[in-house]
């Protein structure tokens, strides 16, 4: 089996031989952690638009509540710093509760439904003054602590924490796929009334995905906050972590696993690389441009797309539909 | 306290008027294609600035550049028509991040082109006050007022009696049969879009003469006219009008009682308790049992 070689390469490249390669070139090594943070998100986006069937315009929400929860509890109840990405996490899902009536919303009403919980999310961190410090932002967020004699405040202990993170995600986003659930929610996408029938309860499995993805999401975002140690209104809410993710998701491929993090890696590497300095302000046009084209040529996304070219994955039998992604 | 108030409430329903074109335009298309247009706030982003460049550039009345604006909205209605009847599977969805993708494209355009400062009008009387009684408003505030609700009647004349407003309701209602009665789908769709524009640019002209535009602003206008729709309940043009200056009421309320910051969060406070209580909408509800 191809992948049975595939993923101990991966990790061999990614544990041992890119934070070696890169450890010298701090510019490089950050480039490389911010393109992770928005694979991360992007896969829990992938996860709930793949798996939930539902699109989300609203990730920054999640990612917001998660690292300003993150930020104040270390900073105000002493949590120490993994642990409290985790409630980040945790505090991100319990935000998803607020997002559950609209989850009776079909398709494009619950896409833009979380749009406006975005906004609201937004102006609540704005106004609370007094616990997340308002407009003005918080200032001095711990790094990431030193465990066992090894810093992982430093770039290179930046990029493995977080290169875990989105390695455990992708686990266990590709364990749920694979389980019963991953089944249900599979055949919800062709008939939600058929499956109910069978007595799958939709909803209740369509509410776990929504926060499972909003903690993933979280737990990012805090990743995010420990890791730059600033956080404001703006920036943590921006929807800058919705639209990147979309675009790294649907470049890659949003019903394939490696899609989003292979799209997450390119889309914002050559972004900051390239279009940033051609265009400082208003750079963010080319992922307009992507979006369009690729849902206009390439719906699917880029790894299937390259698949299919390549003959990569030979189609296993009772996978012909695309929708099955029998690919990655 | 009660001055203050009512105030309020007239300068809500003032600008409940631009909010009704827009919303209208939103759900028109959504009615005939099944699809939410998230490039819909742009189209209104971009006509305000056509008003901003023929003030500042060619220093003209704002007013004479609904044209222009016209012409750039419709463009744009048709553009993005094209683009997502490209589509081929899973329109709902796939359209969505389409028309997202559109957004973001004008979006970034126009800060490009204009950058990210704001811009107010400065023609000579439009910030005249007109005094009704205990009321304050400036002169173009009531003048777009006027002229958005003489629009809303326009559009729900041309939807009760003309041909095309009917093919439209009738593409709407059901697809198919109308494809049977003889009406051109496509044709249709386009001619939904390009009214859309229409509003959309008259909307445009209308922000720029009375508040202030910049280019974020396209988005959070989607989202309001989104959020006006959900008000309303789909297919009802008395519910997008009690929707829009539902919206303007509440914000205006909330400027004065409370602070400005929070404006758009008690808009789409209603929006949740509506999601809440009423999910058919204010009127929905009423009229699928009917």
């Amino acid at each position: 089996m191809r992948v049975r070689v595939l993923i101990p390469l991966l990790v061999i490249v990614l544990y041992g031989v890119v934070p070696f390669a890169l450890a010298g070139n701090n510019y490089v090594m950050s480039i490389l952690v911010a393109a992770l943070i928005i694979a991360g998100v992007a896969l829990a986006w992938a996860l709930l638009g793949n798996l939930g069937g539902m699109v989300s315009f609203g990730h920054a929400a999640f990612f917001g509540v998660g690292s300003y929860i993150s930020a104040i509890v270390t900073m105000k109840l002493g949590v120490p710093v993994f642990a409290a990405m985790l409630l980040g996490g945790a505090g991100a899902a319990v935000a998803a509760v607020a997002v559950l009536p609209a989850l009776r919303l079909s398709g494009p009403y619950f896409a833009l439904a979380v749009l406006a919980y975005a906004h609201i999310f937004k102006i609540l961190a704005t106004e609370f003054t007094t616990i997340t410090g308002g407009a003005g932002g918080i200032l001095g967020i711990p790094t990431l602590p030193r465990v066992l004699g090894y810093d992982f405040g430093s770039k290179v202990g930046g990029y493995l924490v977080i290169v875990t993170i989105v390695l455990l995600f992708a686990l266990v986003y590709a364990r749920i796929r694979n389980s019963y659930y991953g089944y249900a929610l599979r055949a919800m996408h062709d008939s939600e009334d058929a499956t109910r029938v069978v007595g799958v309860h939709s909803t209740l499995l369509k509410a776990l995905m929504l926060f499972l993805s909003a903690f993933m999401t979280g737990v990012v975002g805090a990743f995010n906050a420990h890791c730059i140690n600033f956080l404001e209104p703006d920036y943590a809410f921006s929807s800058g972590w919705t639209m990147l993710p979309v675009v790294a998701a649907i470049f890659g491929g949003y019903r394939t696993l490696t899609g989003p993090l292979v799209g997450a890696v390119v889309v914002y590497t050559v972004d900051q690389l390239v279009f940033k300095s051609l265009i400082p302000s208003g750079h963010q046009i080319i992922f307009g441009v992507l979006l369009g084209v690729m849902i206009l040529f390439a719906p699917d996304g880029l790894i299937p797309l390259l698949a299919k070219k390549l003959q990569w994955v030979r189609q296993p039998r009772g996978c012909r539909d695309p929708r099955t992604e029998s690919v990655c | 306290m009660t001055a203050l108030i009512l105030q309020s409430l007239y300068s809500g329903l003032l600008s409940g008027g631009s909010y009704a074109l827009i919303a209208l335009g939103l759900a028109l298309v959504f009615g005939t294609m099944k699809i939410i247009n998230l490039a819909h706030g742009e189209m209104v982003l971009l006509s305000a600035y056509m008003a901003y460049v023929m003030e500042n550039r060619l220093a003209v009345n704002p007013l004479l550049a609904t044209p222009l604006a016209l012409v750039v909205a419709c463009l744009i209605a048709v553009v993005v028509y094209f683009l997502v009847s490209r589509i081929s599977r899973n329109r709902e969805l796939n359209s969505l991040i389409l028309t997202f993708g559109i957004g973001i494209i004008l979006t970034n355009a126009a800060l490009i082109i204009w950058s990210a400062d704001i811009h107010s009008t400065s023609a000579p009387g439009f910030q005249e006050p007109v005094v009704l009684g205990p009321l304050y408003s400036m002169r173009s505030e009531l003048g777009f007022f006027v002229a958005s609700m003489v629009l809303v009647a326009a559009l729900w004349w041309w939807l009760s009696r003309s041909w095309y407003g009917r093919a439209v309701r009738a593409v709407s209602s059901n697809r198919d049969a109308a494809k049977l009665m003889g009406i051109n789908p496509h044709r249709t769709e386009v001619v939904s879009f390009v009214v859309a524009g229409i509003l959309a640019s008259v909307a445009g002209v209308a922000i720029y003469s009375t508040g202030v535009i910049q280019p974020a602003l396209g988005a959070s206008l989607t989202t309001k006219a989104f959020i006006i729709t959900v008000l309303a309940g789909i297919g009802s043009i008395p519910g997008v009008l009690v929707g829009a200056v539902l919206i303007g009421v509440v914000e205006a309320l909330t400027v004065t009682l409370y602070s400005s910051a929070i404006q758009e969060l008690t808009g789409m406070a209603l929006f949740l308790l509506v999601l809440f209580v009423l999910p058919n909408g204010l009127f929905g509800a009423a009229r699928r049992r009917g």
